[in-house]
């Protein structure tokens, strides 16, 4: 487990195991709650949800619903906090928007995407941020697509390949930006390591770079501000902290990487009471904790009087091994800081939590 | 046959015997005496000194001192007793002989149990050494596990309290809003009814139909209602961004490709391309077996014997353009030059030659002998002698039997140093 303790560092503590008798993809807390939800898929080949409550040493199963197709991700993000209507996207290509009380039919169903559906997003609900709530989602048939829930069948922006080019897997999909109703912005990761970055208020592609490998994970340090920092997790063990302040015309946006572990980074998720500070979780079964610093100085002019970021340091704070298999999903609670959960292919889902957060 | 050392000299007590043997000149080293219970030798070639003793004596309590050019023996008897004399008088050769085997055999034995016994012990220590380790270990991963046992508690102690905290909160509310609602409220759903009730309370009529209806429906305005009456923006106008990826000849992503063989490969590929792009032109019109190099080489060949140098030379030209890496179409074109007298051009072709033809080995003996005298030839009809001695040295260093060019050589230095009595 975790290294010395008692130094002033953080400590990872494994509170909770569960062994699940499904594949698991993505776990997610309820918001405003001490229950957490674990979607993947059943060895016949059907999607299950399962809702676990936090009780003591150990997880309370409360209800298992099962779907014909094996569900990919999920999200929380653009439901209000009274509904908490949870948004799936499944191996089918599917969207759906289910109410947990009755999950019978889904309050809100498309089918979105040609090919599974790696990764959704949310934004505009929980209370979190201003705008309409909406639902974006990155598929293998290398399209991202936004979808407002008060609008059936079409997306409300569609980032597709040109005609005729051949298309790479989209892994990964984050909002950020969205500090009031007009901006907003959705970045993509895709397998060949290309990251975009695509303006919904101007409709255009606003940033793209490539980082050599494939892109695992993104994710703005905050959705709802003025976009501050943006990870972006690879394979072989790399990942990079870009500061999306200053953009410069030709060089993009100033990032710095590391390389933390000798395989891929499947996630990384910032606290939601520190965003300064964010796990990424190891296809080698662990799990490192790592802090941002800012530079000095956040933007200096280059030869041409351009403004161009400066980017800061990473540090790592800690690091732990739960597993063999690589953790695929992780997600921080948004009501108690450092109660989080991750699983991982081994079939378990584990509650951690990372004690000492307040002293850093 | 042995010296034997007969000057012994030697005197008991009741309990020991006390032997003192004179070396003459030797010198003794434990490893010359043998001690056995009822027999004592001491050998130094070519000295030896043989006794059966009188009575069995303790050997592994006895002493010899060595020094002073003497052993000096210190014996304890077994029994104390005294001996008549120091060894066994009538003893016959048998006798000699069994006592001796037998000492041989228990000194042996002895050793053996003496080894056993060593390792025994070793192997105790060890065991104990390994023992105190893993205690030591234990009692450090006892320890850590303590500090993390608590730290959990601790953490699991908080825990619960915010759950509690939580839960409490929500009792509150909800007893609050019960009292006026007239819906079933099932366990699960408390707290989300509870906020279901706050809407209720503000808008009347209208949001409790409009829940009711929306429960179960597949299609349906879920986000129309907002708690706080602000107005949610209208969902965007429908628009599509194109975008293009990073271009790649290769399908597969970056890792999995070994990018050095890759752009070997390319760069073959933009080669071959460029070789056929600039002939396609001008190939157009030859049939097919003229594009290949060794059929040129062939009618090269021929023309060549036939004296046509000119047209050997176009189709060696043509050969090479084809193929620039065959060594011997410069080496032929050379010959021609050289019967073309474009000596130059000679040169050229044979230094090309012989750049194509390393590393040198056995095989392309023949051709860079070739080589090296027509680039020699050539030298010498341009009269720069000196650089086309070099080259017939050079061949003549590779295949030193030809008689040939040992005779060309001689002239060449001849005509050297003539030129140089003459300058």
């Amino acid at each position: 487990m975790s290294a010395a303790v008692g130094a002033e560092r953080p400590q990872v503590v494994s509170h909770v195991q569960q062994a699940l008798s499904y594949t698991v993809f993505d776990c997610k807390w309820v918001p405003r709650s001490a229950r957490l939800l674990c979607l993947g898929s059943a060895a016949r080949g059907t999607g299950i949800i399962q809702l676990y409550e936090l009780h003591g040493a150990r997880l309370e199963l409360l209800r298992e619903i099962e779907k014909p197709k094996p569900i990919k991700c999920g999200t929380f993000g653009a439901t209000s906090l009274q509904q908490r209507f949870l948004a799936t996207g499944d191996f089918d290509g599917n969207l759906n928007i289910w109410n947990l009380e009755a999950p019978e039919l889904p309050v809100y169903s498309v089918k979105g995407h040609k090919e599974i559906i790696n990764s959704i997003d949310g934004v505009g609900g929980l209370g979190i941020g201003e705008g309409a709530p909406e639902i974006v989602t990155g598929s293998r048939d290398g399209t991202v697509k936004v979808w407002d829930p008060r609008q059936n069948d079409t997306p409300v922006a569609n980032m597709e390949p040109v005609q005729g080019e051949s298309k790479r897997d989209c892994w990964t999909v984050a909002f950020g930006n969205a500090y009031n109703q007009e901006e907003r912005v959705v970045c993509a990761g895709y397998d060949n390591g290309d990251i975009k970055l695509f303006d919904l208020k101007t409709m255009s592609l606003r940033w793209e770079t490539n980082i050599k490998n494939g892109v695992c994970s993104v994710e703005f340090d905050r959705k709802d501000i003025n976009m501050n920092k943006l990870v972006a997790t690879s394979l072989e063990g790399k990942f990079h902290v870009f500061d999306m302040r200053t953009q410069h015309p030709t060089k993009g946006f100033a990032s710095v990487s590391e390389k933390a572990q000798k395989s891929t980074i499947w996630q990384v998720r910032h606290l939601p009471q520190n965003r300064d500070v964010f796990m990424t979780s190891g296809g080698s079964g662990s799990l490192h904790l790592w802090k941002y610093e800012y530079p000095a100085q956040r933007s200096k002019k280059d030869s041409e009087g351009c403004e161009m970021g400066v980017a800061g340091s990473v540090s790592l704070l800690q690091n732990v091994t739960l597993s063999t298999q690589p953790i695929s999903s992780l997600d921080w609670s948004p009501d108690k800081k450092g109660l989080c959960v991750c699983g991982a292919f081994d079939q378990t889902v584990r509650v951690l939590i990372v004690t000492k957060l307040n002293k850093i | 046959m042995p010296v034997w050392l007969r000057e012994h000299s030697w005197r008991q007590t009741l309990t020991a015997v006390y032997l003192s043997l004179p070396l003459r000149g030797s010198r003794a080293t434990p490893a010359n005496i043998f001690c056995g219970e009822q027999y004592l030798k001491v050998s130094i070639p070519p000295f030896l000194f043989e006794a059966i003793l009188y009575a069995p004596i303790d050997d592994t309590n006895s002493t010899a001192k060595i020094g002073n050019g003497n052993i000096f023996f210190t014996l304890y008897k077994k029994e104390p007793a005294m001996w008549d004399s120091l060894t066994l008088a009538n003893a016959d050769k048998e006798k000699l002989q069994y006592l001796r085997e037998n000492a041989v055999l228990k000194a042996h034995e002895k050793a053996k149990e003496e080894t056993e016994a060593k390792k025994i012990t070793k192997q105790e220590h060890k065991k104990y050494t390994l023992e105190a380790t893993m205690k030591v270990e234990e009692a450090e991963r006892k320890r850590i596990e303590d500090l993390k046992e608590k730290e959990r508690q601790k953490v699991a102690k908080e825990l619960e309290l915010w759950k509690n905290q939580q839960k409490d909160g929500d009792k509150y509310k909800s007893i609050q809003k019960k009292g006026e609602l007239h819906q079933k409220i099932e366990p699960l759903q408390e707290r989300k009814s509870e906020k279901m009730n706050k809407t209720q309370i503000s808008n009347e009529g209208t949001s409790k139909t409009r829940l009711k209806s929306t429960k179960g429906h597949g299609t349906c305005n879920i986000f129309s209602q907002n708690l706080k009456e602000e107005q949610l923006p209208a969902p965007r106008a429908a628009a599509t961004i194109k975008i293009n990826f990073t271009p790649r000849v290769f399908p597969t992503a970056l890792r999995e490709s070994r990018v050095a063989e890759e752009e070997e490969w390319l760069h073959k590929q933009a080669e071959a391309r460029r070789i056929i792009n600039s002939d396609l032109s001008e190939l157009e019109d030859l049939k097919e077996e003229e594009k290949n190099p060794d059929w040129l080489k062939d009618k090269g060949n021929k023309m060549f014997a036939m004296g046509d140098y000119l047209g050997a030379v176009n189709a060696y030209n043509l050969a090479v353009r084809l193929n620039n890496k065959l060594p011997l179409m410069y080496l032929n074109r050379a010959a021609c030059h050289l019967k073309l007298r474009n000596l130059h051009k000679a040169i050229e072709d044979s230094s090309k030659a012989l750049e194509l033809l390393t590393p040198p080995v056995a095989d392309n003996e023949k051709a860079r002998v070739k080589a090296h005298v027509r680039r020699g030839t050539a030298f010498c009809q341009l009269e720069l002698y000196t650089e086309g001695l070099q080259d017939y040295e050079a061949a003549l260093k590779i295949d030193p039997r030809n008689k040939n060019i040992e005779k060309d050589a001689e002239k060449i230095r001849h005509l050297i140093q003539g030129t140089m009595q003459s300058s």
